[in-house]
C-alpha cells in the first residue's frame, strides 16, 4: 500500500516537473533609450545568441523586450540585465510570466 | 542666411528637431553612401566592436559649386560615443570622431596627409528626430572644409520594428573653403526597414536649387 502511494507520488512529481519544463516562461524587461529600428536589431540579435533563448520580440512603441525561453533553460535577471547595458540601454524592470511569445506580442499591441 | 537662423526656422515647422549614428550596434557593421547635391559623396564601412567605438574607412569627394576645383579623400576613421541618455521612448547621444587618410585634387601636387574631425549631438523619438552634425577637412597647404549639417525630422507614425518607417526631413547645410556659398535647404523622404538579413534605410530628396540630396545606409 505504502510501496503503491509512493509510485504514485514520484509519478505525479516528474509528471509536474515535465509539465512545469514544458511551460512556457517568458521574461519581459521594460527598456529606456529604445526607439530606433537599430536599437531593435542590435538587441535582437544579441538576446538571440544566449543558449537558452527561444525567440526575441522588440516593441519599440511600448518600450519592451521580451524573451522566450528554450523548454526547461533559464536565463538569470543579472545576465539579462548586462546583455542589454553592454548593448547600450538602461533596463528599468524585469518580470517573468507564463505567457507564450504570441500572447504578450498581442498584450502589447492591445495595450493603449 | 546664416546656419543658426536656418535651423531657427526649422525649429519652429516642427516640433522637435534629428539621424545617421556613426556606431549603430555592438557587433554592427554600418554601410553608408551618400550623394549630396554634387557638392558631395561619401562612402563609408564602420564596424563596430561594442556600442561605444567603431572603427572604419570611407572615401570622399567634394566638388565645389561652379565645379572648378574637387578634393578626393580616402581615410580611416575612429568615431566614439562620448555620451548617451536613455529616456522612456527616447534617445540622446554625442559623438566625436577622427581620422587621417590621403588627400589629391586640384590645386595641390600629389597626394596629401588629411586629417579629419568631427562631431554629432541627435535626439530621437519615434516621431520626431533632430540632429547637428559637423565634418572638417583638412591637408596643410591644401585644403580646409567644414561640412555643418542640421536635420529635423518627423514621423507620421509611430513605427514599430518589423513596419516600414517613414521620415519626412528638412536638412540644413553649410559648407566652407570655397565649396558653397549660404546655407543648402533640403526636404528628405527616409524609408527605413528593418529584416531578418539586418536593417536599412534610403532617403532622397531636393535641394533649394532642385538637386538631388540622397543617402542610404545598411546595418547587419
Amino acid at each position: 500500500m505504502i510501496r503503491s502511494l509512493t509510485a504514485a507520488l514520484l509519478a505525479a512529481l516528474l509528471s509536474f516537473t515535465a509539465l512545469a519544463q514544458d511551460a512556457p516562461h517568458t521574461i519581459e524587461m521594460r527598456v529606456d533609450g529604445l526607439v530606433c529600428a537599430f536599437c531593435a536589431q542590435g538587441i535582437s540579435k544579441k538576446l538571440g545568441k544566449l543558449d537558452a533563448t527561444q525567440e526575441v520580440l522588440v516593441n519599440l512603441e511600448k518600450g519592451m523586450v521580451a524573451v522566450a525561453l528554450k523548454p526547461g533553460q533559464m536565463l538569470s535577471d543579472a545576465t539579462l540585465r548586462e546583455v542589454l547595458t553592454d548593448a547600450g540601454y538602461t533596463v528599468q524592470g524585469i518580470e517573468h510570466s507564463a505567457e507564450t511569445l504570441d500572447q504578450v506580442r498581442s498584450r502589447l499591441k492591445a495595450a493603449p | 542666411m546664416s546656419l543658426i537662423r536656418c535651423f531657427g526656422v526649422l525649429a519652429c515647422l516642427l516640433p522637435a528637431a534629428a539621424f545617421a549614428k556613426p556606431i549603430a550596434y555592438q557587433g554592427g557593421t554600418a554601410v553608408m553612401g551618400e550623394y549630396g547635391a554634387g557638392n558631395m559623396q561619401e562612402f563609408q564601412v564602420f564596424y563596430a566592436p561594442s556600442y561605444r567605438w567603431s572603427l572604419g574607412a570611407a572615401h570622399l569627394r567634394l566638388d565645389d559649386e561652379d565645379q572648378t576645383f574637387s578634393r578626393d579623400i580616402s581615410y580611416v576613421r575612429g568615431n566614439l560615443l562620448l555620451k548617451r541618455w536613455n529616456l522612456p521612448r527616447a534617445q540622446a547621444n554625442v559623438f566625436a570622431w577622427g581620422g587621417v587618410g590621403s588627400a589629391s585634387g586640384d590645386g595641390f601636387e600629389g597626394h596629401k596627409a588629411a586629417w579629419n574631425a568631427g562631431g554629432q549631438a541627435d535626439y530621437e523619438t519615434l516621431r520626431v528626430y533632430a540632429s547637428a552634425r559637423t565634418d572638417w577637412q583638412y591637408a596643410q597647404d591644401a585644403f580646409s572644409h567644414r561640412i555643418d549639417t542640421v536635420q529635423l525630422g518627423w514621423a507620421p507614425y509611430a513605427h514599430d520594428w518589423d513596419r516600414l518607417a517613414t521620415w519626412f526631413v528638412l536638412q540644413g547645410r553649410t559648407y566652407t573653403g570655397g565649396l558653397y556659398e549660404d546655407v543648402e535647404p533640403a526636404a528628405l523622404v527616409r524609408l527605413f526597414r528593418n529584416g531578418s538579413w539586418g536593417a536599412a534605410w534610403v532617403d532622397a530628396g531636393v535641394t533649394a536649387d532642385g538637386k538631388l540630396q540622397t543617402m542610404f545606409m545598411l546595418n547587419f
